[in-house]
């Protein structure tokens, strides 16, 4: 029996190979006929010791503190920490994924360089492992021959999901010291600045809001994809639950998009609307809302004699108004609110009048009431003009800083860094000629995106095109450009002329171009703080604890960035070695919290440890029947001044809430030489058609999924199985498109069809649904990964990147992921 | 001598699926073989669409049709907390059950993988059992259907038995936001984040599953089966929804 | 060539397809396990295998009620038939019980978990227990008729045993699916009857086909008795039951294609399909008139036609019995197609190969070896 026993697995073995390779399905050998042989299955362990260890999930930016169950060394389980602020002990579905990123067999296991000189889509790297000495020495000889001939500026560190202070955090220094103003550039453009921006031309704070949603009667969402995507998922659910099954009076949701999704199903109110007109809708129900006299006066302000002047297409004379927080309502009003009634908007924005009226009505009159917004309303041209068109109504209703209002978000309350890095500074740090070098990506350069944050999807472009100079050196940081910039073929041209330095723990697109691989810890496996994303205001950060020791020989990113640091030449290389490591770093930002220790009892990097978290509530700020407050121990008690307010709440000029943006109109002369907007309108929230490229007919709409677990989960079997549940779910994602829109181009249903930009084509699997739009296609962005690793590889729908031409919005410099048209044809 | 049940409140659930994926982590769960599943449907004419959802966990019946037709007892009813589990050293892999189960929540193991490549041709198994994955959960109970299975059997949903049965005895009901029961919770109770799921004794009146049930007018799935679930839904008719028995998505096929 | 030499060809010729098929069932089972079938976890569980076996095994019980009613309520008329009826019974059954075997998880664990695990409230429980009392049934019978002088009469009580187990194998394997009402194409209380009927259509069309195979297909070999048999008796019998298997396919269509529950709308499917018409019109309609018209109803080839268009047709009932009750998937949600799919993968096939070359190979062995045709005597 024995005998049968080898020979069969041995046979299985052979086959299952053979099979796998031929077929490139299963190919694992199970035979039935094994089960000739009965056997019980036995039980396979009995006694065991699971430890947890504190840690935040790392599948999308909200930082939601975790449990992780490890036994016998292997991690098995992940659940929310029961006493972490944002997770509560719960998880979003792609909490429990961790364990399969951790053991993802197609992770790099340790440093790697590059043999094959050549780089494109079809050419094996060749790479080969090489010691972390070695690998850290090329980067180091290469930095310091860029520095020795005045060229520091070539070098660049290019990020997307930094966490805080110990990898991310560590990034500005180091280019400070090492002289590049190209270190380092942010993916928020890519992300969403359209949000930041237009909120900081109006209130200029320049921050994503935090929210008090569990107080709010009223949500209005355009575009947000709260019950999908929107950080944090996991507490906005938890939210979701208390004010929709809980709370009384439970609170109304109007939800505002352009295909039907969970969180439009789940809403009072659903508004299928035509993309890129968000800010029209939002411009109704402004006029509405001062038509109807239902804004909040003790915070807007009012006319002197309390006689309502607004009425439709009529002028007002702003010495009858009286502003009292906010700046320029009434210029809004004349300059265009006036003639932006419900009729024209519904012109616009193809939605019925009576929805646009009860829409206004109900958010008007229904307080507190939010009005938020995110990508699906801002990633178009005219995106900053529809953010602000958004984002004022919440100052018409007096929710800024409210009760059941939103805020911004505190920092916490770190420690200093263990040396100063201005100590640090040789003569070429302060004064080398990379000083006078523009950033490659033009961010505040007159030439690119003067008031933009960080411009990541012009680098490539940029780089190739020599303007304004060409990089040498890249280096990536939780980013994967290839894949996640408009355009990536530019990219890869791009990344053919340069040394590239990639960081990920994981195979991809951008890797695949790499010189260099000095892969990063997973996230079970790191030591690395960081701070909350925008959730309640209040401060908050957090620590990950690696449950085990590193699986292979990576090394945490903020540690390569410390030991490249010490390999550069002059007092650079002091500065790191002061610095040691980043558990130094973090052990000296924990310091911090001895004198002000968090609600949980942390005061120390131990008791971090241990809980995870750091936290102190309340929030500071509050508005409260016209007036600001500040927390005083016990209460809302400290009236605040003006010039408190324009210090620490509204950091306009004005120090007030800016309808007619001070900000913008200081830049009115550029704005108006690129935009080609009015001079007399640039700064106020006005319509503006949207430019739509790609020269097809339909719009090409590829929102994030709920299952989207940021930058792995098109490789993560479970992922790919639960990704579209709504019409795909299992192996396949489809192209949403309406049953009309398909039959009128001969399409059946499941039918392969192929998307076409002027960029080029993809193809893909329809499927139809009648809940997306007539003139719009919608399908996850998630698929069409070359080089992700094996379950990636081949997926259809082919990447949306590929004919998705890279425009920007030129005030956020926010990348309009959403405003390309295509054309669909079956294949 | 517990009946352990759940109530999912429609109204709440906002179909993300983490009970899903929180199951297939804390049970093994082969990708897409979803023991706990949440299932969407449409219906309507754009502009005015209709999207639900259902979340479908085993039913733990009563009166088990599954349980009724298997001709080897490897599928059971345990008598101590009213779980209907599975006997994998009994169980001969003839699929009545699955053909007998009117929820779908049966899964024989040998089927081919739904997202290829096979991943336990990825992580094998060097014993008898299906695959062996470095995250696999320390339980192991063939005779309770807790664990990797072995090859040639049916598997299903335990109601976390392993977490459950381990419960202090005599607690009405588990709720995942007490620390001291957290650990005895169902994976997909305890991450539920709009807290739509509940877990409780029926057999105690004071259980808050019972109050529940009582109180938001609970119902069963598919009763006139006479399959008596120990899983209870509460709609008012907003967010996920009961799908009709013959489901009308003529719009969305060909 | 004599007849025996054909039947030596027909021996080894089943031989050699078993064990080549054997190899590549062999060759996928062992390396793809069970997905090398096309069942699933979405609704399809019983697929092709599980429509084999049970084709084989109403084959085989309708096999023995031909034979123990011939013994019991047949006289003399019926002797050329008999011994070669209750040998194809167990050959038949040989081949069906082959195939489930293959298609169990752990068909060894079931040989002794389902006779001690006393669940009386499984109908497959009572199936395996039915079925394994009709095996010991027809060996019994087979060893007392394989005398050379075996009589009639003395069969008398082994018949009636063999024909009640016979019949509960039968109507249970009905009640297996006909006791699942939440799957209406299934359910209903007639189907162990239906089942019945079709098991005796079967046992008529596989006697009447096998029996000029044992004289190689040569009317001119075929006894006068077993001529006159067939030309008397059974074709008349044969047509019979077609049309009573008919009244029942019409009147479960007509109820399906009318009726409104979740399941039925199978029945629009199952209708238009080619392969139900051929079952119809090729499999039923056409052998029915091949048995009916004076000028057909004597010849050997159009007994031979329409017995071999009756077996097929009753696989292809089978087929579309088997799994149309499972095309609506359970609570799929929606990415789930209104009906699935399905279709025998190459494997699936296969086995339909070896059950059908295992009873070939095991027929042709009694045919060589056992003088199946001896008739024996009516009296003691």
């Amino acid at each position: 029996m024995e005998l049968l026993k080898t020979a069969l697995s041995r046979r299985r073995f052979l086959k299952a190979s053979s099979a796998a390779g031929a077929l490139g399905a299963v190919g694992f050998g199970s035979g039935a006929l094994t089960r000739l042989r009965e056997a019980e299955a036995q039980v396979h362990t009995t006694t065991f010791e699971t430890r947890i260890t504190k840690n935040i999930c790392h599948q999308c930016p909200a930082r939601c503190g975790i449990d992780v169950y490890t036994t016998n060394g292997r991690v098995h389980a992940i659940y929310g920490t029961t006493e972490h602020p944002i997770s509560n002990g719960k998880l979003c579905p792609k909490g429990p994924l961790g364990t399969y990123i951790l053991y993802d067999p197609d992770r790099f296991k340790g440093p790697m360089k590059r043999t094959n000189p050549n780089k494109g889509r079809n050419e094996d790297p060749g790479f080969v492992p090489i010691s972390w000495d070695e690998a850290l020495d090329t980067v180091a000889e290469r930095l310091n021959h860029l520095r020795d001939q005045g060229e520091s500026h070539r070098f660049t560190l290019a990020y997307g999901r930094g966490w805080g202070a110990s990898c991310a955090g560590l990034q500005g220094t180091f280019g400070a010291l090492y002289g590049s103003p190209n270190v380092a550039i942010g993916h928020s453009s890519m992300c969403s600045d359209g949000s930041i921006i237009s909120k900081k031309a109006l209130d200029g704070v320049g921050g994503y809001n935090a929210y008090d949603y569990a107080n709010a009667n009223m949500l209005l969402m355009f575009g947000v994809g709260f019950l999908e995507a929107f950080r944090p998922y996991n507490n906005n659910m938890q939210v979701w639950g208390y004010i929709r099954g809980v709370k009384v009076p439970k609170t109304r949701i109007t939800a505002v998009d352009i295909h039907l999704n969970t969180t439009l199903a789940g809403s009072d109110r659903a508004l299928l609307i035509k993309p890129g007109t968000d800010g029209a809708l939002a411009l109704a129900i402004a006029h509405v809302i001062l038509t109807e006299g239902l804004w909040e006066r003790p915070f807007v302000g009012d006319f002197h004699d309390g006689v309502n002047r607004f009425k439709s297409g009529e002028r007002v004379d702003p010495e009858l108004f009286e502003e009292k927080w906010v700046k320029g309502l009434i210029d809004w009003w004349n300059l265009e609110l006036k003639d932006r009634t419900p009729a024209w908007a519904a012109e616009v924005t193809s939605l019925y009048v009576r929805d646009i009226l009860a829409t206004a009505r109900e958010f008007g009159s229904t307080r507190p009431s939010i009005a938020l917004f995110e990508r699906g309303a801002h990633a178009h041209s005219n995106g900053v003009l529809n953010g602000m068109a958004i984002h004022a109504l919440n100052a018409l209703v007096g929710s800024l800083y409210a009760k059941g209002g939103l805020m911004s978000q505190m920092g916490p309350s770190y420690g200093p860094m263990p040396v100063d890095a201005k100590d640090f500074m040789d003569d070429y740090a302060q004064n080398g000629p990379w000083k006078t070098q523009p950033r490659i990506d033009l961010k505040g350069h007159k030439d690119g995106y003067l008031l933009a944050n960080n411009m990541l999807q012009e680098l490539g472009p940029n780089s190739l095109a020599g303007h304004p100079y060409k990089l040498d050196t890249i280096m990536f940081y939780q980013t994967n450009p290839i894949w996640t910039a408009p355009n990536g073929q530019v990219w890869e041209e791009a990344l053919k002329e340069l040394f590239v330095i990639d960081t990920s723990p994981f195979p991809g697109e951008t890797a695949m171009f790499a010189d260099l691989i000095l892969p990063d810890h997973t996230y079970l496996e790191r030591l690395q703080d960081a701070p909350t994303y925008p959730f309640q205001g209040w401060p908050l950060t957090q620590l990950r604890v690696p449950a085990i020791p590193p699986l292979y020989d990576t090394k945490y990113f903020g540690d390569t960035l410390i030991e490249i640091g010490k390999r550069i030449k002059g007092p650079m290389s002091d500065y790191y070695k002061a610095l040691g490591d980043t558990e130094n770093v973090i052990r000296h930002l924990a310091k911090g919290f001895e004198a002000d220790p968090g609600d949980n009892g942390v005061k120390d990097f131990e008791s971090w440890k241990e809980k995870g978290v750091w936290y102190k509530k309340p929030y500071v700020y509050r508005y409260e029947d016209g007036e600001f407050r500040k927390w005083d121990g016990e209460d809302y008690g400290i009236l605040m001044t003006d010039d408190e307010v324009k210090a620490e709440i509204f950091k306009t000029s004005s120090g007030k809430f800016e309808l007619r943006s001070g900000w913008l109109e200081e830049n009115a002369d550029w704005i108006a030489e690129k935009t080609g907007r009015t001079r007399d309108t640039l700064m106020i929230p006005h319509w503006e058609e949207p430019k739509h490229p790609g020269g097809g007919d339909l719009y090409m709409v590829t929102p994030k999924v709920a299952m989207h677990a940021e930058g792995r989960g098109a490789n993560i079997p479970v992922a790919i199985a639960t990704l579209q549940p709504v019409l795909g779910g299992r192996s396949t994602a489809y192209i949403e498109i309406n049953p009309r829109t398909a039959r009128e181009r001969g399409i059946a249903n499941g039918a392969r069809v192929r998307l076409r930009s002027e960029l080029g084509s993809i193809e893909g699997y329809c499927k139809y649904f009648e809940g997306c739009r007539p003139d719009t296609i919608v399908f996850p962005m998630e698929h069409g990964h070359w080089a992700m690793g094996r379950w990636a590889k081949g997926r259809l729908p082919e990447h949306c990147g590929e004919i998705t031409v890279n425009q920007s919005d030129r005030i956020t410099g926010q990348c309009s992921y959403y405003t390309t048209k295509v054309s669909i044809e079956a294949v | 001598m517990a009946k352990w049940g759940m109530v999912i409140d429609l109204d709440k659930c906002t179909g993300c699926q983490a009970c899903t994926t929180a199951c297939t982590m804390e049970n093994n769960r082969l990708p897409g073989e979803n023991w706990q599943d949440v299932l969407f449907y449409h219906e309507g004419t754009y502009p005015n669409v209709k999207l639900m959802w259902f979340p479908r966990p085993c039913m733990h019946c009563e009166n088990a049709s599954c349980v009724s037709v298997c001709p080897t007892k490897a599928t059971y009813k345990d008598p101590d907390g009213g779980f209907v589990l599975m006997d994998y050293n009994k169980c001969i892999g003839c699929k009545y059950c699955q053909v007998a189960c009117p929820y779908g929540v049966r899964f024989y193991v040998d089927e081919r993988a739904i997202v290829q490549p096979d991943i336990r041709g990825v992580f094998p198994s060097d014993t008898d059992r299906v695959w062996d994955p470095p995250y696999k959960g320390p339980h192991d109970d063939p005779a309770r259907g807790i664990g990797i299975q072995p090859h040639g059997v049916v598997s299903k949903c335990t109601f976390c038995y392993h977490k459950v049965s381990k419960a202090p005895k005599g607690v009405p009901d588990l709720d995942e936001d007490i620390p001291a029961l957290k650990e005895y919770v169902p994976a997909c109770v305890r991450v539920c984040p709009p807290k739509a799921r509940f877990f409780g004794d029926l057999d105690q009146p004071n259980s808050r599953v019972n109050r529940l049930i009582a109180d938001n007018r609970g119902v069963r799935l598919k009763d006139h089966t006479g399959n008596k679930p120990q899983v209870y839904y509460l709609s008012g008719g907003a967010t996920a929804s009961v799908p009709s028995l013959r489901s009308s998505r003529a719009s969305g096929q060909a | 060539m004599s007849v025996t030499t054909k039947q030596v060809g027909i021996m080894l010729l089943a031989l050699t397809g078993l064990l080549v098929t054997g190899w590549l069932v062999f060759d996928s089972l062992s390396t793809h396990g069970h997905a090398a079938f096309n069942t699933d976890n979405l609704g399809i569980f019983w697929g092709f295998p599980i429509v084999i076996y049970d084709y084989f095994l109403l084959t085989s019980t309708g096999l023995a009620m031909v034979a123990t009613m011939a013994i019991l309520f047949g006289g003399d008329d019926f002797r050329p038939i008999i011994r070669r009826a209750v040998w194809l019974a167990l050959a038949g059954l040989l081949g069906g019980v082959a195939v489930l075997m293959l298609e169990l998880g752990h068909p060894l664990r079931a040989l002794w978990a389902i006779p001690f695990s006393f669940a009386f409230s499984s109908p497959l429980y009572w199936k395996v227990m039915a079925v394994s009392f009709y095996v010991l049934s027809l060996l019994i019978l087979l060893a007392r008729m394989l005398k050379p002088d075996w009589s009639m009469a003395d069969l008398r009580a082994n018949a009636v045993v063999t024909l009640v187990l016979a019949l509960s194998v039968t109507a249970i394997a009905g009640v297996v699916y006909g006791s699942q009402s939440f799957r209406p194409f299934w359910a209903s209380g007639d189907i162990p009857v239906a089942f019945i009927f079709e098991s005796l259509l079967g046992g008529l069309a596989f006697i009447i086909f096998f029996s000029y195979l044992a004289y190689a297909f040569n009317p001119a070999a075929v006894p006068a008795s077993v001529k006159r048999l067939f030309d008397d008796r059974l074709t008349g019998l044969l047509a019979l039951a077609i049309f009573i298997h008919l009244l029942f396919v019409v009147a479960r269509m007509s109820s399906g294609l009318y009726g409104n529950v979740e399941g039925l709308q199978v029945w629009r499917h199952v209708a238009t399909s080619p392969l139900f018409l051929a079952e119809v019109f090729l499999g039923l309609l056409l052998p029915l008139v091949l048995l009916t018209y004076p000028g057909t109803r004597i010849r050997p080839w159009a007994q031979i036609i329409a017995a071999l268009l009756v077996m097929n047709a009753l696989l292809i009932a089978r087929y579309e019995y088997i799994i149309g009750g499972q095309l609506v998937p359970l609570f799929k949600g929606a990415w789930a197609p209104d009906l699935l799919s399905y279709m025998p993968s190459p494997t699936e096939w296969l086995l339909l190969l070896i059950a059908v070359f295992l009873s070939n190979f095991v027929n042709a062995f009694g045919e060589v070896t056992l003088k199946l045709g001896r008739e024996g005597s009516a009296h003691p």
